[in-house]
């Protein structure tokens, strides 16, 4: 059916990965957009570029996914401007086609296109949101943090750690994400404890690998840190 | 004088004799005199010859605008300050501060002088500074209240030289120990400062009751440490309320064994903590110092039971500590059951109590610092004519309630109502005596609609001086709305206002620049060296924009808007908010409150100017905004207008909050003050100035949408929204 597909879910939790897996298990090419704010239209559809024999169509990522076939996928999409991201409209309902305006061009979807977005709705602001004509579009799986059993597994596999210390630092991310929204935007996902984890698995001890990928990355309130670092040392 | 001869040499030996006569010649006295011999060579030799003789002229102007002994204090005091500051920049920069405060304030010099060593040394120059200009701008006009501030007499002068201090306190932790016992428990706590003294003295413990934990303002006797120990209370209490259960029936218990009952639930609470997250009990051991096999006295014991309890390594020497901690150890596969405290505290009680051992149950203080004083955890009789079981527990209980009701913060309203309750606010309320008395800062036009004429003149703006609230403001907004602030805070990031401009003949860019592209091919088929800048983008617009913010702070403001707050309290918050979301931007802002009272006093109070920067003295003013008088929208748009008419910003913003339409108590026509207002809108917007409406509460907003029209004007209908909303509508609207 090739419907179109958003990710939900906040930043390090798998969405990309999943992703990735999917189009493996499918056979698929993966063309990945990480979605930015100077993100024109023209960087998704494409441009006329000037060579020595004048003006020349270059196609974009997004333009070539749709001849091509393969899955597109838009990382955080909200990062992009809203009146960019209209251009996947027509791609995402029945007509399945994507207009070059400035090449006056109606490109037809291969079969095999298929668009999946992702979108982290922590970052939702009052200014990036996506609109609602974009929303609808899409068919929606949600993603968090896996239940502290099978994050340990993860960050254990992922890292190359034990599973002891790999449920410690589990029990460290639990804690920080008890401060989301309430000091913290986010708390520590689980691609930061999977660095932490190759850390220690390197030989670095437990509080240093946290202060590291965990505690420096995630704010710069010292204030914040420091109880980060007294929470870590709670844990241990 | 050898000394006077190596201090100034050359040029400087004759500058300094000419500023000692001119000294000598003005008749402040000897004593000035002298001082002025005694210091210069010092200062000269400290921080340069330049400054020594630049003493003269400020103790003659110090003289002259406050007293000569303020003079003389003044020159005795600059060889300290000069041995202190070492390098001549920062000895100016001391000087100036004290010549600010003489021109604003000179009464206050003499006060801070004597006070200036040991504020430099608490506070170090630069937080100084701002402690000092922070009182200037608290105090404005008022002599008085300045005079008190550099005497540090007012609570405020107190609580701003701790924060700038920096000093580890209770205040300055808070927010820190409110995260920390989030990221652990997995819940918000609601965290007060004690009063500073209880019944049996000052505050020394923690305690816990309902949903509120208090915490004493300062532990003494922990320097170094105070971070630590105030983690280890919250982290205590925090155990407390994961793992505690319902809370103990007093019955018939003695003091001792509500005392040791208490003790055996903490041990088995921080067990159980400790269980989960090992680390706690590193955080907590360090504090477990008291002496334990000392005297068998009833603290010593209960010291080395609440140590041995929490450590095995601890080998108690005393049987009962010793039978304690093996009865402990045997209900070790039991401890999520608070019977166990129970069970084991009475037989401890018991056996205690048969030993004869003493215990004063009105000194005795819980051990180690760390814990809380227990209240929390026994049922305590409701009513306070009830006899008390133990004498132990009534008095700090009294102390509680008494504390209880002075922190709570939707007590503020009561707090202003009636003024003969003791609190922070008392010394402040001395200037709404001032601000009583307006300004007269403009007249203004009205349009009558019925004559069809403008009245030149018609109305009078007066300004009166902020009554200043709380200087906790801004804490307390955190605490209420952290969440919005930081939301905002990333939106504001990235919103743009401003116009936006193409860039031609770009490296990059979107389109091609078309002539750029001619240009090139051109060049390229004759051969020529082509321009590769042939694309063309489009700039993102720079921020320029300045608002003015009229709050409504009319009679109606006073009604509630949800529990325990009014639609002013809420108005005060989002403008706060506002604030801070535009501070960040560098967007210009201006707040006023605006009421009236008939045509000839329209009262503005500046909350905050154009001038002003964000900070303490905003969060005071907007804090002292009381609701009173009536509502003349159109005088207020006037006035705002005129206010930025000035300032060169791409966008000119008027942004109104109001609870109601028009009106006022020299005007019964309702049409005429809603016309008068709709005139003002059109004139500003011909000066390219928008006029924008927040309408708040159900009834509200059809007069409004007639003033400013459907698209400049939005209705808030649940008030208590609209810190949220304000924000955020003007990031949208600012787009």
């Amino acid at each position: 059916m090739r419907l179109p597909v958003m990710l939900k879910g906040p930043t390090g939790c798998g969405k990309t990965r999943f992703v990735e897996h999917m189009a493996w298990k499918l056979g698929k090419p993966l063309i990945t957009i990480a979605c930015h704010e100077d993100m024109t239209a023209s960087d998704f559809v494409g441009r006329y570029l000037l060579g020595p024999e004048g003006t020349y169509w270059q196609d974009g990522p997004l333009t070539k996914a749709v001849r091509e076939g393969g899955i597109c996928y838009l990382d955080e999409i909200v990062e992009a401007r809203q009146d960019t991201t209209v251009i996947i409209h027509a791609l995402t309902d029945d007509r399945r086609i994507l207009p070059l305006e400035k090449k006056g061009e109606l490109v037809k979807a291969h079969p095999d296109f298929q668009l999946v977005i992702s979108y982290n709705p922590g970052y939702q602001s009052v200014l990036k949101d996506l609109k609602e004509s974009t929303k609808q579009r899409f068919c929606a799986l949600d993603f968090d943090y896996p239940i502290a059993r099978i994050e340990a597994d993860i960050v254990a596999s992922e890292a190359g750690l034990n599973q002891q210390d790999a449920e410690r630092l589990t029990k460290i991310a639990g804690k920080s994400r008890n401060l989301r929204g309430k000091g913290l935007d986010e708390g520590v996902s689980t691609r930061m404890l999977v660095h932490a984890g190759r850390l220690m698995s390197a030989g670095l001890p437990i509080t240093a690998a946290c202060q590291f990928a965990l505690i420096i990355p995630i704010t710069d309130d010292p204030e914040m840190r420091s109880t980060l670092a007294a929470a870590v040392d709670a844990c241990i | 004088m050898p000394a006077l001869r190596d201090a100034f040499k050359g040029p400087h030996r004759e500058n300094y004799l000419r500023a000692y006569a001119r000294l000598n010649g003005a008749g402040y006295g000897a004593a000035v005199l002298r001082a002025f011999e005694a210091s210069a060579p010092r200062v000269a030799g400290q921080v340069g010859p330049d400054q020594a003789i630049a003493l003269a002229a400020d103790a003659s102007r110090i003289a002259i605008k406050a007293t000569p002994r303020a003079a003389g204090k003044y020159l005795d005091l600059c060889p300290t300050m000069a041995l202190k500051l070492q390098k001549a920049e920062q000895f100016d920069e001391w000087r100036a501060m004290i010549a600010a405060v003489l021109k604003s304030s000179p009464k206050a010099v003499l006060p801070l002088l004597s006070r200036s060593e040991m504020l430099f040394d608490r506070l170090g120059l630069e937080p100084l500074g701002a402690w000092i200009q922070t009182g200037l701008r608290v105090a404005g006009q008022d002599t008085e209240q300045s005079l008190a501030y550099f005497q540090l007499e007012t609570p405020e002068a107190q609580r701003l030289l701790e924060r700038y201090a920096g000093e580890a306190n209770f205040p300055s932790l808070e927010s820190g120990l409110k995260s920390f016992y989030t990221a652990l428990w997995r819940r918000t706590p609601v965290l007060r400062e004690a009063g500073p003294n209880g019944p049996n003295g000052p505050v020394r413990r923690t305690s816990f009751s309902g949903g509120v934990i208090q915490m004493p303002s300062a532990y003494s006797g922990f320097r170094g440490t105070e971070k630590q120990l105030y983690r280890a209370a919250v982290a205590h209490v925090g155990a407390h309320k994961t793992y505690g259960g319902a809370l103990f029936q007093l019955g018939q218990l003695k003091p001792l064994q509500v005392a040791v009952v208490s003790l055996l639930e903490d041990a088995r609470v921080e067990t159980l903590a400790v269980r989960d997250m090992p680390g706690l009990e590193r955080l907590w051991r360090p504090f477990h110092t008291a002496r334990h096999d000392g005297l068998a006295t009833a603290q010593n014991l209960f010291a080395g039971l609440a140590w041995a309890l929490i450590d095995p390594d601890f080998q108690p020497t005393h049987g009962w500590v010793r039978k304690g901690v093996d009865m402990f150890h045997a209900a070790s596969g039991r401890l999520h059951d608070p019977a166990i405290s129970r069970q084991i505290g009475n037989i401890l009680g018991n056996d205690l109590g048969q030993t004869r051992v003493q215990f004063d149950a009105n000194s005795y203080v819980v051990q180690p610092a760390y814990r809380d004083d227990n209240l929390g955890l026994w049922e305590l009789p409701a009513d306070p004519d009830t006899p008390p079981p133990t004498e132990e527990l009534e008095a700090p209980l009294a102390d509680l309630r008494q504390t209880e009701t002075d922190e709570n913060p939707h007590d503020r309203k009561q707090e202003w109502s009636e003024p003969e309750t003791p609190d922070v606010l008392e010394p402040v309320r001395k200037v709404s005596a001032d601000s009583e008395t307006g300004r007269k800062v403009s007249s203004l036009p009205e349009y009558d609609y019925h004559a069809g004429i403008e009245r030149n003149d018609w109305v009078s703006v007066n300004a009166y001086e902020p009554v200043l609230g709380d200087a906790g403001f801004w804490g307390q907004l955190k605490d209420r709305h952290g969440a919005t602030l930081s939301r905002i805070q990333k939106a504001v990031a990235t919103s743009e206002t401003g116009k936006r401009r193409k860039l031609k003949q770009q490296l990059e860019g979107e389109t091609l620049d078309l002539d750029a592209a001619i240009d090139t091919a051109i060049a390229l088929r004759s051969n020529r060296q082509p321009d590769p800048n042939v694309y063309e983008s489009i700039t993102p617009p720079p921020r320029s924009i300045a608002v003015h913010l009229l709050l409504d702070i009319s009679r109606s403001t006073a009604d509630p808007a949800g529990p325990g707050l009014n639609i002013l309290d809420i108005e005060r918050d989002a403008a706060a908010i506002l604030a801070t979301t535009m501070s960040q931007l560098g967007d210009d802002l201006s707040i006023t409150a605006f009421s009236s009272s008939g045509r000839h006093d329209v009262r503005v109070i500046p909350v905050k100017t154009f001038e002003n920067p964000l900070d303490e003295a905003t969060g005071l003013a907007l804090s002292g905004l009381r609701p009173g008088f009536s509502t003349r929208i159109g005088a207020a748009l006037r006035y705002a207008a005129q206010s930025m008419s000035g300032r060169l910003r791409y966008r000119k913003i008027v942004l109104l909050v109001t609870d109601g339409e028009p009106s006022d108590i020299d005007m019964s026509d309702p049409d005429y003050l809603v016309e008068d207002a709709r005139r003002a809108v059109q004139q500003m917007r011909s000066q390219g100035i928008d006029a924008i409406c927040v309408a708040l509460g159900n009834d509200a907003g059809q007069r409004q949408t007639e003033i400013f029209g459907r698209k400049s004007c939005v209705q808030i209908s649940d008030v208590a929204t609209l810190p949220n909303k304000l924000s955020t509508f003007y990031l949208r609207m600012t787009r």
